[in-house]
């Protein structure tokens, strides 16, 4: 009988179809399963912090049906927020009137879901970069927002280099509608409304679009997703949706 | 059992109110309470789980005592009841109860403005530093509000000097933990903020990013440099954060070699 069988033959991601055992490996962080008796599976996910998870999962049918799938960073060490707050390596300054587009890296958790059908339900997530998986304060200590932080390179041409289980490219287009030119060196917005999509290990965010204006007498930037057409497979999901942001406690 | 009902109807308690009518008005009322009670537990049931806990234990209030006063408006209207000599009455004798009872009619009107202003709310952690008093908010009732202490005892205060009292909130998005380390004179000061700093950023994935831990030279104390560390940290965090930082701290020490010296004395022998 096969071990399993997988419908991505290049990456981990996808739909796995497992029999008798399956064994993924995603840079630091390894899962195995393997059946244990005719009615049950046995998942196993090495953390790289040498820590083990250990799940034991019924089944009905002779086999166990999962996807593997990138998912947002909001997860990992603790669910804490849909807010992502990414700090560019260089600010991009943006005349009046003008507008840019912009690709970078942000980073992703990965999630194993249980395949029932056209179901899916959560099962597990985690994180192959836990270091880098940290919480930033945008605005103050009362009225701010808690979000996942990242540093990013700002690119302006999509690049996937690296960024297998780690990071998954986003498009942001900027506009600058004040009456003066300012400069941009971060964005920050839910990213419960960005959906990800992936093809073989790359994966890919929703677009942003930032829009610089004016509320009243105050400089805002109006963040809004942008949602994607490709052809690419899209992330199961179980975030609730949230609406768009107004950036509002600075630009710099 | 007619003509049982008849004499009822005709033995007159005051004018207008006979006994049988009270009977009947013992039954609206009590169906009312009734009423009220499972319409509240539907509420609670099926709604109130949306709704912040405060705004859903008021909305339950409102609506059992709305319905046990539509009960009973319903009984003395139907009765043809006349209150007005009852409302003189009950005006000097609301005089005489106030004063009798300053202190609880105070607690009840401290009760509406702590609802209407809500310093906190239910599930809040606040600290109270006149009584000292650190808690979680478990609830503000109409006389009194209850706060469990951290050590798993429920505290009840009137509610007169709970909204008299200073109130700390500890309801911020982040909030800032800190530990002092001393470290010896021959050591390199820059070295040690460096070490700290990464075994952070190893060990303690809960401490922000931004803003950055900080660190300041509090004092060159007579057997060491005094570091003083600030982290922050999202407001649920503090056990993963305050409880470990010593320990994060030591460890970065001990694996850079940077000593935490022991108080030092100097002896100069005169005569050598």
């Amino acid at each position: 009988m096969n071990q399993s069988t997988h419908n991505a033959t290049s990456s981990n991601y996808g739909v796995h179809q497992i029999y008798e055992t399956l064994n993924l490996s995603f840079l630091h962080v390894a899962i195995r399963v393997k059946r244990i008796d005719g009615s049950a599976f046995l998942y196993v996910r090495d953390d790289p912090k040498g820590g083990i998870v250990e799940k034991i999962v019924p089944v009905v049918s002779d086999h166990l049906k999962i996807e593997v799938a990138p998912i947002r960073p909001l997860n990992h060490p603790a669910r804490r927020g849909d807010c992502v707050f990414l700090k560019f390596d260089k600010s991009i300054h943006l005349d009046k009137g003008s507008a840019m587009t912009v690709f970078v890296k942000c980073p992703i958790e990965i999630g194993v879901f249980l395949v029932n059908g056209a179901d899916r339900s959560s099962f597990d997530w985690f994180t192959c970069d836990p270091l880098n998986s940290r919480f930033a304060l945008y605005g103050q200590s009362d009225t701010g927002i808690l979000c996942k932080y990242s540093d990013v390179a700002v690119s302006t041409s999509e690049n996937f280099d690296d960024t297998a289980y780690l990071q998954a490219v986003v498009k942001i287009t900027m506009e600058n509608k004040l009456d003066s030119g300012n400069s941009v060196s971060k964005i920050v917005f839910p990213i419960t409304d960005n959906s990800i999509y992936y093809n073989g290990s790359k994966s890919i965010l929703d677009g942003i679009d930032v829009t610089m204006k004016k509320r009243g007498l105050v400089d805002i930037a109006d963040v809004k997703v942008k949602p994607l057409e490709t052809d690419w497979i899209k992330s199961p999901t179980w975030e609730p949706s949230t609406t768009n942001t107004i950036m509002e406690m600075g630009l710099e | 059992m007619i003509g049982f009902l008849e004499g009822l109807s005709e033995m007159e308690i005051i004018s207008g109110l006979t006994v049988l009518s009270l009977l009947f008005g013992l039954i609206v009322i009590g169906g009312g309470v009734l009423f009220a009670k499972i319409v509240k537990m539907l509420f609670f049931k099926y709604y109130a789980p949306t709704l912040p806990k405060d705004t859903a234990k008021n909305f339950g209030k409102i609506i059992y005592f709305g319905i046990i006063a539509i009960a009973v408006l319903t009984f003395t209207s139907s009765q043809g009841i006349d209150f007005s000599g009852l409302l003189v009455a009950g005006g000097i004798f609301a005089i005489v109860i106030g004063f009798a009872t300053q202190s609880v009619v105070s607690n009840l009107i401290s009760g509406v403005f702590l609802m209407i202003e809500k310093p906190a709310k239910h599930g809040d952690s606040i600290n109270l530093p006149d009584m000292g008093i650190t808690g979680t908010l478990l609830d503000i009732a109409t006389f009194s509000s209850k706060i469990r202490k951290f050590d798993g005892t429920v505290v009840r205060i009137p509610n007169e000097k709970f909204f008299t009292t200073n109130i700390r909130s500890f309801i911020t998005v982040a909030r800032r933990a800190d530990a002092a380390v001393g470290i010896a004179y021959k050591d390199d000061i820059d070295g040690a903020i460096s070490a700290i700093t990464e075994e952070i950023r190893h060990s303690m994935p809960f401490v922000l990013v931004m803003p950055a831990p900080e660190f300041r030279i509090e004092e060159l104390s007579d057997s060491s440099v005094n570091i003083h560390v600030y982290v922050w940290y999202p407001r649920p965090d503090w056990g993963h954060v305050q409880p470990v930082m010593l320990k994060a701290i030591k460890n970065a020490l001990d694996k850079a070699g940077i000593e935490i010296p022991f108080p030092q004395r100097v002896i100069w022998d005169s005569k050598q």
